[in-house]
């Protein structure tokens, strides 16, 4: 160990920190949000939270494989997949905005989105 | 060192490499990043890099990703890791050959195991054309500082007996 080791491995400690809190502050903390889930790059569904939706699974089957995602109280993960590693499934929840699971096997990203992001208007629930 | 022996040694590399890779994926990271591995595969590069030289480790590193993705069956990991770990051998080869006097093997291989999430977290951005993806790129330093510190410890410990045995 050098003092240059040093002084790299603090500037990737203090980078991170301020990419983690760019990334943190990036997350709005508006109250309406919404699930968009895309298949290589192309939507495919955008769900909106709601009370009737709490608890209630989702198939997602592909050319590239299948999972099966579940809405929570506005959060939402991924509960089974036939991925080999299973990322996305220990990933958990995920609630703020800005959040995404992605599992790259199937070239699948959840994200939530939130009221000032969203770049084009939702008509109503698409599910 | 004759030819032959040093074809014989780095097909050797190739296929530690290979093993290693292969055992690492057994053993993910699972309380932390999605995708952080050990890196482990590393070692096997970065030696090669240190004993024989950047034509060589490029060498070793073009065909431990073929056969990885031969031998795990997938052929969308051959662009993630072959973009990562040639992002990361490129990196690793320039503050080697140049900031050797500055940074020891423990530097060199952070600085390799942080462009090799850069490579990789590029590909998957592109693949599915979402920059957002990105945001994993803090946490995944992070991780790597850990990973590349032991990676770059072992490697120092693998060369000095390297070197031993082919009196370098």
């Amino acid at each position: 160990m050098t003092k240059w080791d040093k002084y790299l491995i603090f500037f990737i400690i203090l980078s991170s920190i301020i990419g983690f809190s760019i990334v943190r502050s990036d997350i709005g903390k508006s109250d309406y949000k919404y699930i968009k889930i895309a298949v290589d790059g192309k939507v495919i569904k955008k769900i909106t939270f709601d009370k009737n939706m709490i608890g209630k699974t989702i198939d997602i089957r592909t050319q590239y494989g299948y999972n099966k995602i579940e809405i929570g109280d506005g959060k939402v993960r991924v509960i089974d997949a036939d991925c080999p590693d299973k990322l996305d499934v220990k990933q958990g929840w995920i609630s703020k905005p800005g959040e995404i699971i992605v599992c790259l096997p199937h070239k699948l990203t959840i994200e939530i989105v939130g009221e000032n992001e969203a770049d084009d208007e939702i008509d109503g629930i698409s599910y | 060192m004759n030819n032959i022996k040093k074809l014989i040694f780095l097909s050797l590399l190739v296929s530690l490499g290979l093993a290693i890779s292969i055992l690492e994926s057994f053993i993910p990271l699972p309380f932390i990043a999605p995708g952080a591995k050990l890196g482990l595969a590393n070692i096997v590069i970065l030696s090669t890099l240190i004993i024989f030289g950047y034509k060589e480790a490029l060498t070793v590193v073009i065909l431990r990703s073929i056969t990885f993705s031969l031998a795990t069956g997938s052929v969308t990991s051959l662009f993630y890791s072959l973009t990562g770990s040639l992002l990361s051998l490129l990196a690793m080869y320039f503050v080697y050959r140049f900031l050797s006097k500055m940074f020891s093997v423990i530097g060199v291989s952070i600085i390799g195991a942080i462009f090799h999430n850069i490579g990789q977290i590029s590909v998957a951005s592109i693949m599915m054309e979402n920059v957002k993806i990105f945001s994993y790129l803090p946490v995944m330093n992070l991780v790597s500082l850990f990973t590349g510190y032991f990676v770059g410890l072992s490697t120092l410990y693998t060369t000095k007996h390297l070197k031993k045995i082919f009196n370098l």
